[in-house]
């Protein structure tokens, strides 16, 4: 199913008359990364690993999120430390179509929960695309799974060590990849049929960060829109030239913004205080010999060069400034903090002053799990089980700190359907709430197994990836 | 379907490639023990893995121009005897070299011990030299450099010849929960840090051997003193498990009555003890003498039920005098089950008492015992002076029953093993005997107070930085008339379930045990968690004296991280731990002692305790050290680094957890009721927080019993607490 720019609403109302052709989650989140399904009838409310289990398959670990293209369901693992592997099923009797095996040779060092296959594919119903970090991007046949095209990418680098876990979306006649790490980051677009590199802009002034690109159409204008370091930003998705930014973002960013009509909702928590620019964080974990400054050898060989370019006096260290010189663009010396913001697209230049619809400082966000936009509410969920609705127009509070009766951490973000919204926690529970003004916990679901990767949901199923599982949740009989 | 793997390994292949020009031939005589020729094998790997080159076994020189091995000693194999001539040096049972040669020819170097398992300590001992460090659950290896051979002159021999481990004992946390496949993972570690000896302390209640005395069956068998450990759906960590049900030791699980566990549980021990002898390591069991499973009080007239975890044994009371033939026939049943039922074990190790409820026939003993040790012997009352006055943990009233009951037993243990067929096993052959846990006002005359033949191991206080505080025990002991061993806290139970370090404490002990002769020492500790500095610097300090505490760090870190300055920060970290531990230990409350009431014996009205504060701040800085070492290692090292930074967040969400139920306990105090139900709410976050956090990095069965007994001991009580509280009406 190609991708076709309807906004939410419209798409209702084209499933609504097309209802034999199979409802798709083809990418993080589902359409336009929103975590919303509009389709989606009956979903199920109680449900375990043990229940409602329409086919369940042990698939190996791996953190990257299942997606649904013309009824069949795509998923990442690791097989062994050596070996990375794209699975595909059938997505309503779960039998295995295809896979595809790949060595990735040595993988780089990350963080957990992150793991080497976190990236979530991207298709088009009739090809998926994969990224892994080793390699780059691998287009296959949805239906057969043979290689169409590999595009190489160069190495990525973490100052903080916390690993890829960036993930393309498929516009029109191009995939878009968006990957900032610390070192050289980039959005990149390539011919869907071929590989080939359309356009690739490099985003100098980001630091590491993990927002998929999301599509905002507003003013007649479309945008791929970024999350990142500091910055908001609006790119042609001809020529991937930047068209507009918005400077209201902070420092480190792991959530991916929502849309919904033409305006773009993101909520961030990024360590510190807004004070705390880069150079606090790297004294603080880098400076491993606590001098109050950073050697050469206190940072990969990769950062090197920054080095250099940072070490403005020659000394052979990175003193106070320096670093931040070094690694920070000056233009975007942002700190950490927390936001909850909406902007609205289809601008030009700077629109920091111009197009924040609203902004909220408050303790609400988390600093993986991203917003979900639905019935005219912003709901988001943190470490703690501890959530917030606010209105999407005004930013209004509906509720803040409410619990829904599951601790531990999120690190799937929340999604909707069928007047639901559902909760991945880390610890193995989805919790199902009912799309409202207050918390209503409707279920909260063992899966048996941590929960990292965010669901996906189409035709009434629920597919849920756990650590090393993907079921399948349907009220359909089996 | 596959496809052809991406080709991203080219620099890798190639450089593989060049180097497998090389090739080595290890030779391994023809007269070589089992146990050579997996140290060939054992080299093999690691040569394959350091070098990238093809290694082939042989049993003779060969004729092309190969890079050599020879492993074993001129007596084992042709080849050394060919090579060394008269140069092999004298070597103890235990000594070992490793020496390069160039003659005629031929180059290489020999790795070889005077006995077999001392050739495998020699193989690792030069893996250890090219980079290798064995950690407690794996190898790292350096990354791939070029092969050399030459510029070894090495010999090795032990300072400390006894190098033991513990195993099994009794707790949820420790190895009792393991089965099989963690115990030989350890143990093939343990091999490869020169560990010679494994103890497996086995309690009364163990379904570890079966035995019948007058007609009365043993028939309990039980693990974690009889307490079961549930996990459900809502044990926080859960995902740790790999299903819910109930935490059991998988080599035991499904077994339901006695005699399926007590099958299960000879078999576990069988399995254990044979991956230890395969290894080169003696074996020994380590069992109370005068402590038996509560259903022999019904044929002995005389034991009565020892009060404690769920009164699952008897000691014998002061009814009995200390030749009571019925005692005497009780504990040789026993003894002899334990010989029939694992024929190949080489030691027993017997503890004489260690309740000391047997006191009454204290002068009839002593005059036994003070006849052995002849004209210098003490006075009874002397004796008991000295341990009622001295500042070990076993003072005062406490101290003077010590010894009485020490004496006691030990007089009973002269009787008993005056039968010398009580040792033996079928094949005539002995097992040898260590006797426990002597009190320490005997040690002066400690070769004249245990039973002929006999070794020690002794227990001074219960962490190394307290044995310290006795030096002048340790080395009145007469280590020259009696081989000993010392017991060495590893980690400290009153510590317990908190992160811990001991190894700069544990230098200072080896200095003196190492000066005043002792044979060596039995580590005793519950989980493995932070203890591979500890064991590492044991590992190397037992057979270099110049080996301290901060070079064993740093040849250990500055290796695995590649940096130095990673090893700093994590010398920092241990010593923030080993702080953290001794003032928490000291407080002598059991803070953290993983047993029932560990969290709510916090939940009262006494203000918190100045040290916690100190305590926090400690662990606080010990992970933010830890994250620094993390945040700069190589990524061979990125697990382990994990692993501890992880736990030492853990350990402050104990911490707070503790903290605010001891601010809701306050609240209670004073009648302030939102207040109580908004701090137990936050202990249960804590808590919460606490047991997720391990169960990210989750290792071993240790990990996942600490996960068990946080859920039964503090979760439950505290979440049940605070739904009590939510029923009550003021609430």
């Amino acid at each position: 199913m190609r991708w076709v720019l309807f906004t939410p609403l419209s798409l209702a109302i084209v499933s609504s008359v097309t209802t034999s052709i199979a409802e798709d989650w083809s990418q993080f989140r589902g359409y336009n990364a929103t975590g919303v399904s509009l389709e989606s009838r009956d979903l199920p409310v109680r449900f375990s690993h043990q229940e409602k289990v329409l086919w369940s398959s042990e698939i190996g670990k791996g953190i990257g999120c299942p997606i649904v293209s013309s009824g069949k369901v795509v998923a990442t693992t690791m097989l062994d430390e050596q070996t990375f592997c794209v699975l595909c099923f059938d997505a309503k009797t779960g039998k295995e179509l295809w896979r595809q095996e790949i060595g990735i040779g040595l993988t780089p060092s990350i963080t957990s929960p992150n793991t080497q296959a976190s990236s979530t594919p991207a298709a088009d119903g009739e090809r998926v695309y994969v990224y892994f970090s080793t390699i780059g991007m691998l287009a296959y046949d949805l239906s057969t799974g043979e290689q169409i095209w590999m595009q190489r990418l160069p190495p990525s680098f973490y100052l903080m060590g916390w690993g890829d876990a960036h993930s393309p979306i498929v516009y029109e006649d191009k995939v878009i990849f968006n990957r900032d790490d610390d070192l050289a980051p980039f959005l990149i677009a390539f011919d869907k049929y071929t590989g080939e590199v359309i356009w690739k802009t490099e985003r100098a002034e980001m630091l590491a960060g993990y927002a998929v690109p999301v599509i905002c159409t507003a003013n007649g204008q479309t945008d791929i829109v970024i999350a990142g370091t500091g910055k908001l930003k609006g790119y042609d998705p001809k020529t991937g030239r930047e068209r507009w930014t918005c400077n209201s973002l902070l420092r480190t960013i792991m959530t991916t913004p929502a849309v919904a009509d033409d305006l773009i909702y993101i909520s961030v928590q990024s360590f510190g205080d807004t004070d705390r620019v880069l150079k606090y964080a790297l004294l603080q974990w880098k400076d491993t010999n606590q001098d109050g400054k950073l050697g050469k050898d206190e940072l990969d060989e990769a950062f090197w060069k920054k080095f250099y370019q940072g070490d403005r006096n020659g000394d052979g260290f990175l003193i106070e400034d320096e670093i931040d010189a070094a690694f920070q663009a000056p233009t975007n010396m942002v700190g950490g903090g927390n936001t909850i913001q909406a902007v609205r697209g289809g601008g030009s230049g700077d629109v920091t002053e111009t197009h924040v619809v609203w902004n909220l400082d408050n303790k609400s966000p988390s600093n993986i799990a991203s917003p979900l936009v639905t019935n005219g509410r912003v709901f988001v969920v943190k470490k703690g089980g501890i959530s917030a609705s606010f209105d999407a127009q005004t930013g209004a509070e509906v509720y803040s700190r409410k619990r829904i009766r599951n601790f531990g951490n999120y690190y799937a973000s929340p999604i909707g359907g069928d007047g639901k919204i559902y909760v991945q926690g880390e610890n193995g529970f989805i919790v199902v709430l009912r799309q409202g003004p207050e918390v209503e916990v409707l279920a909260r679901n063992d899966m048996g197994d941590s929960v990292v990767a965010t669901p996906a949901i189409a035709d009434g199923r629920i597919y849920v990836r756990t650590l090393t599982r993907l079921h399948c949740f349907s009220e359909e009989e089996n | 379907m596959r496809s052809l793997p991406v080709a991203v390994f080219a620099f890798a292949v190639s450089l593989t490639t060049v180097r497998a020009a090389d090739q080595v031939t290890v030779i391994v005589g023809r007269g070589a023990a089992d146990l050579e020729h997996f140290a060939a094998r054992e080299l093999v790997g690691q040569f394959k893995r350091l070098f990238g080159v093809n290694v082939v076994l042989a049993d003779s020189i060969p004729d092309r121009q190969d890079k050599l091995v020879l492993l074993g000693s001129p007596s084992r194999n042709a080849a050394v005897r060919a090579i060394a001539g008269g140069s092999w040096p004298r070597l103890s049972d235990q000594g070992f070299l490793l020496r390069s040669f160039d003659r005629d020819g031929r180059r290489g170097v020999m790795v070889g011990g005077e006995s077999p398992v001392a050739t495998l300590w020699a193989v690792y001992e030069l893996g250890h030299r090219f980079g290798i460090r064995y950690l407690l659950r794996e190898d790292m290896f350096p990354d791939p450099q070029p092969l050399k051979l030459s510029g070894f002159d090495v010999i090795m021999e032990p300072e400390l010849r006894t190098r033991t481990w513990r195993t099994i004992s009794d707790s949820v946390i420790g190895s009792e929960s393991w089965g099989i496949d963690d115990h030989q993972k350890l143990l093939r570690q343990l091999a490869k840090l020169k560990f010679n000896s494994v103890m497996l302390s086995i309690s009364p209640w163990h379904p570890f051997v079966h035995y019948e005395f007058r007609g009365v069956k043993k028939q309990t068998g039980a693990l974690w003193f009889g307490e079961r450990f549930v996990i459900d759906a809502e044990t926080p960590g859960r995902v740790a498990f790999a299903s819910t049900g109930e935490f059991t030791n998988p080599d035991l699980s499904g077994a339901a009555t006695y005699e399926q566990m007590t099958e299960s549980g000879i078999r576990h021990v069988r399995q254990i003890m044979l991956e230890a002898q395969r290894l080169g390591m003696s074996v020994g069991v380590a069992i109370s003498a005068l402590e038996f499973p509560r259903e022999f009080r019904q044929v002995l007239p005389g034991l009565e039920a020892l009060d404690g975890l769920r009164n699952l044994s008897c000691v014998p009371s002061d009814e009995l005098p200390p030749d009571d033939p019925g005692l005497k026939e009780l504990v040789a049943t026993k003894l002899r089950a334990y010989i029939e039922t694992y024929p190949k074990i080489d030691r027993i190790y017997l503890t004489p008492s260690e309740v000391h409820e047997w006191q009454t026939p204290v002068d009839s003993a002593w005059q036994q015992l003070s006849q052995l040790i002849g004209k210098d012997a003490p006075s009874l009352d002397s004796l008991m002076k000295s341990a009622g006055s001295r500042p070990q943990i076993a003072a005062g009233d406490r101290g003077e029953r010590s010894i009485k009951g020490n004496i006691v037993a030990l007089a009973f243990l002269h009787n008993l093993l005056a039968d010398s067929k009580l040792l033996q096993r079928a094949d005539g052959s002995s097992v040898d005997l260590t006797i426990t846990s002597v009190d320490p006002v005997l040690y002066p005359v400690l070769d004249r107070v245990i039973p002929a033949r006999a070794s020690t191991l002794n227990f001074v206080d219960e962490t190394a930085r307290r044995t310290l505080e006795n030096t002048e025990i340790l080395e009145a002991l007469p280590a020259d008339r009696v081989r000993s061993q010392l017991v060495i806290t590893l980690a400290d139970d009153h510590v317990g379930v908190l992160s811990q370090a001991a190894t700069r404490s544990i230098s200072e002990l080896v200095e003196v045990i190492r000066k005043s002769a002792w044979d060596g020492f039995a580590t005793q500790c519950r989980m493995l968690a932070e203890l591979d500095p500890t064991v590492h610097f044991l590992s190397r300090a037992a057979w270099d004296r110049d080996v301290t505490a901060r070079s064993a760090h740093d040849d250990l870190f500055a290796t695995i991280t590649g940096k130095q300055s990673a090893s700093d920060r994590l010398w920092l970290a241990m010593g923030y731990l080993e702080a953290a531990a001794e003032l928490t230990g000291s407080s002598g409350s059991g803070f953290s002692f993983p047993l029932e009431g560990m969290l709510m014996k916090h939940y009262c009205g006494d203000p918190a305790p100045d040290w916690w504060e100190q305590q926090n701040k400690l662990y606080t800085e010990a992970m933010i050290e830890l994250y620094r070492a993390a945040s700069n290692r190589h990524p061979r090292a990125d697990r382990r680094m994990f692993y501890w930074a992880k736990r030492s967040e853990y350990v402050l969400e104990y911490l707070g957890a503790v903290k605010a139920v001891r601010a809701a306990g306050i609240a209670r105090k004073k009648g302030q009721n939102e207040e109580v139900m908004a701090q137990l709410e936050v202990a249960i976050e804590s808590l919460y927080n606490a047991m997720d956090t391990l169960s990210d990095v989750v290792e071993d069965q240790s990990d996942r019993g600490l996960i068990a007994t946080l859920n039964r001991h503090a979760w439950r009580p505290l979440t049940i607490e605070y739904e009590k509280l939510l029923e009550e009406p003021e609430h």
